[in-house]
């Protein structure tokens, strides 16, 4: 009813300061929560497909005990047949094949436990972007032989420059102690601290020299054309070889999958705290105008408008309250973030730890319109829990309060 | 018949802690066409007794009848849509909305009534006109005085066409001149429209107009008197 509409309308502008400062309290509310969300859905999306893009890709093919034992003998049996399934595979963008090991590094300083990761360098340029990640010297096709580069992190703790030799000491496949000298030739810092203390690499043909007779692989890296595509294509894998045991991501790297996961949950709580805190300004500032109004209310009754109306007309009044803020506020949040999305937003100044714990600082906030649905949905419910309270109690005035003398 | 008919009525405020006895067993009618004033000391029982002829509040004994139906034993909600087609109501104040202009404030009761959009234009104007507010029809509430605020309100009573208007101390917020001012108005509508008025009141210039004087003393009818009085004027 229009009329009601009005009614509400103007009620809302009968104390200008009060409801503007509810009303900006939900545009600052919702724009600071959006953009949070936008963010930590950013990082989160970013994260993920930094793991995927530089290390894990969707799929990787392993000896079923080579993760969780680590030895060299534990390699892929007839690596030959798979890659040559995965060259006909359509789904498949490029793959990788890696040779590894866990084993020791050994400087002038210290003795550290490490994994040897030995590379295909032309592969693994095609199908991941690691190579991107030195922070000095080069990557491992330089001329040096038995070359090496290691993660900053790992440098620092035993103080090694490029140049340095290092004596790396690992199981062959026969079960013997072997070790081989190695030349620094660059540093590389990844997404996490810990994964840069504990992996070095090597160029495969190198390693697998010590290794054994024949070269051998751990691991195949695969990148699909889709993400999606890996959980059927892992099945496929798996019922067409047998001995080896092919894993997605989400297998892989099971803490990432469940911080994408996290991340929705998060979204959800995070408006909901945002909005349960404006609830109660919402409540407060309707009782507030309510009993104030108790008498007008008495007479509204008194000449014969329907309880039902003034339930109406109080909800409205509640609703065009907390949608004009929460429009704008949206609002601004969206601009703000579309901004951001293609700019990057630079959290270094609040979060400077953040790359110890292998998060980026520039970050590219995402929100797609399920989340802002998501998240309108919140808005609408938590509106309608604060807005009723003071409608029930507007609805039970007594038509007797207009008739009070005093 | 009469178009309101009380019987027994009587009204216990607190009946458990400390009773007031503010109606004892009243019975008392109005005719259609009635200009009556209800008058009594300062807590006698007149606004007791309008807001139960007005179906406000719900009596503790007896009945309330109008037009041949007992107001007392209706529902809440019915007796609410029963007012709006029924009975008008001027207060002593708090009578309008405040962010309604006074046509606003006119028009609405006949928007809750569901009229046609532009007979409720049609009819606000004319009422405004009629209570000499033509040329305040867009003024609010608080742009108008006490006055012309309750002509507003008797505006806006009228509107709605109801049986019968209760109007209680309508004049106790105004001065002499704003008071036979509204006197006069309800005085030519209740002539010329027959629109019957119950009003509340103490003050004996406004008693001296009413055709009916009823007389309360302690939540009883004490007198009852029909004037015949020919109004010069
Ligand atoms: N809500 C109430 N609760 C208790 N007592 C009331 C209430 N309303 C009125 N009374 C008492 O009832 C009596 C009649 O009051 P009222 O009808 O307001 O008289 P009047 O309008 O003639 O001044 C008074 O004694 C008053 O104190
Ligand atoms: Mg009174």
């Amino acid at each position: 009813m229009k009329t009601l509409l009005t009614i509400a309308w103007r009620n809302i502008w009968r104390h200008p300061a009060r409801s503007s400062v509810m009303i900006i309290a939900i545009v600052v509310g919702l724009w600071a929560g959006v953009v949070t969300v936008g963010i930590m859905n950013g990082m989160m999306i970013q994260r993920t497909n930094y793991m995927i893009e530089s290390e894990i890709t969707h799929a990787q093919i392993h000896h079923p005990e080579f993760l969780s034992e680590g030895y060299s003998r534990l390699y892929i049996p007839d690596h030959g047949n798979i890659t040559a399934w995965l060259d006909e595979d359509e789904r498949v963008q490029s793959y990788t094949n890696r040779t590894l090991t866990d084993g020791m590094i050994q400087s002038a300083v210290k003795t550290s436990g490490i994994r040897i990761r030995g590379v295909d360098i032309e592969a693994e340029r095609a199908t991941t972007t690691f190579h991107e990640n030195m922070t000095e010297g080069e990557y491992l096709d330089s001329d040096i032989s038995n070359a090496v580069i290691v993660g900053e992190a790992l440098a620092e703790a035993h103080n090694m420059d490029i140049g340095h030799r290092v004596v790396l000491t690992f199981e062959n496949v026969d079960n013997e102690l072997t070790s081989g000298a190695y030349n620094i030739v660059g540093f590389f810092r990844s997404a996490s601290v810990n994964y840069d203390e504990r992996n070095v690499f090597v160029r495969a043909e190198d390693f697998n020299r010590l290794l054994s007779p024949e070269p051998l692989v751990h691991e195949i890296a695969v990148m699909l054309n889709h993400e999606e595509m890996a959980d059927g294509f892992v099945n496929d894998v798996n019922s067409t070889f047998s001995g080896i045991e092919a894993q997605t991501w989400r297998q892989l790297s099971p803490e990432l999958s469940m911080i994408v996961e996290l991340g929705g949950v998060m979204m959800v709580v995070i408006t909901a705290i945002i909005m349960i805190a404006l609830a109660f300004g919402i409540l407060n500032t309707m009782l507030m105008a309510l009993f104030e109004r108790m008498r007008e209310l008495g007479m509204l009754i008194s000449i014969g408008m329907s309880r039902m109306r003034v339930f109406a007309m109080i909800m409205l009044e509640s609703m065009i309250l907390t949608f004009s803020g929460a429009i704008v506020g949206m609002g601004i949040a969206v601009l703000h973030l579309s901004y951001y999305k293609d700019a990057g937003m630079n959290i270094e100044v609040f979060a400077g730890g953040a790359a110890q714990l292998g998060w980026d600082h520039i970050i590219y906030p995402v929100l797609t319109t399920n989340e802002y649905v998501a998240i309108l949905s919140v808005v609408i419910c938590i509106t309608l829990l604060a807005s009723v309270y003071p409608a029930i109690k507007g609805v039970r005035v007594n038509p007797l309060e207009a008739s009070k003398s005093n | 018949m009469a178009i309101i008919k009380t019987q027994d009525l009587s009204k216990v405020y607190n009946p458990d802690t400390i009773p007031v006895h503010a109606l004892r067993d009243v019975n008392i009618s109005f005719e259609e066409g009635e200009f009556t004033a209800v008058r009594g000391p300062s807590g006698s029982g007149k606004t007791t007794l309008l807001n139960m002829l007005g179906g406000l509040d719900k009596p503790t004994g007896g009945s309330v009848w109008i037009n041949g139906e007992d107001i007392s034993a209706m529902k809440d909600s019915d007796r609410i849509d029963f007012r709006l087609k029924n009975i008008g109501f001027v207060f002593q104040h708090y009578n309008l909305i405040p962010v309604f202009t006074a046509r606003e404030n006119v028009s609405f009761i006949m928007l809750l009534q569901k009229r046609d959009k532009k007979e409720i234009q049609k009819r606000a104007d004319e009422l405004l006109d009629q209570v000499g507010l033509g040329e305040r029809k867009d003024a609010r509430p608080v742009q108008l005085s006490g006055g012309q605020q309750q002509r507003v309100a008797v505006a806006r009573a009228l509107a709605s066409e109801p049986k019968f208007i209760l109007a209680d101390e309508p004049t106790a917020n105004l001065d002499t001149k704003a008071a036979m001012n509204l006197l006069d108005i309800m005085e030519r509508m209740n002539k010329e429209e027959n629109v019957t008025f119950i009003f509340s009141t103490h003050d004996q210039r406004v008693i001296d107009r009413a055709r009916r004087v009823v007389t309360m003393v302690d939540g009883a009818i004490h007198k009852d008197e029909v004037k015949e009085v020919t109004q010069a004027g």
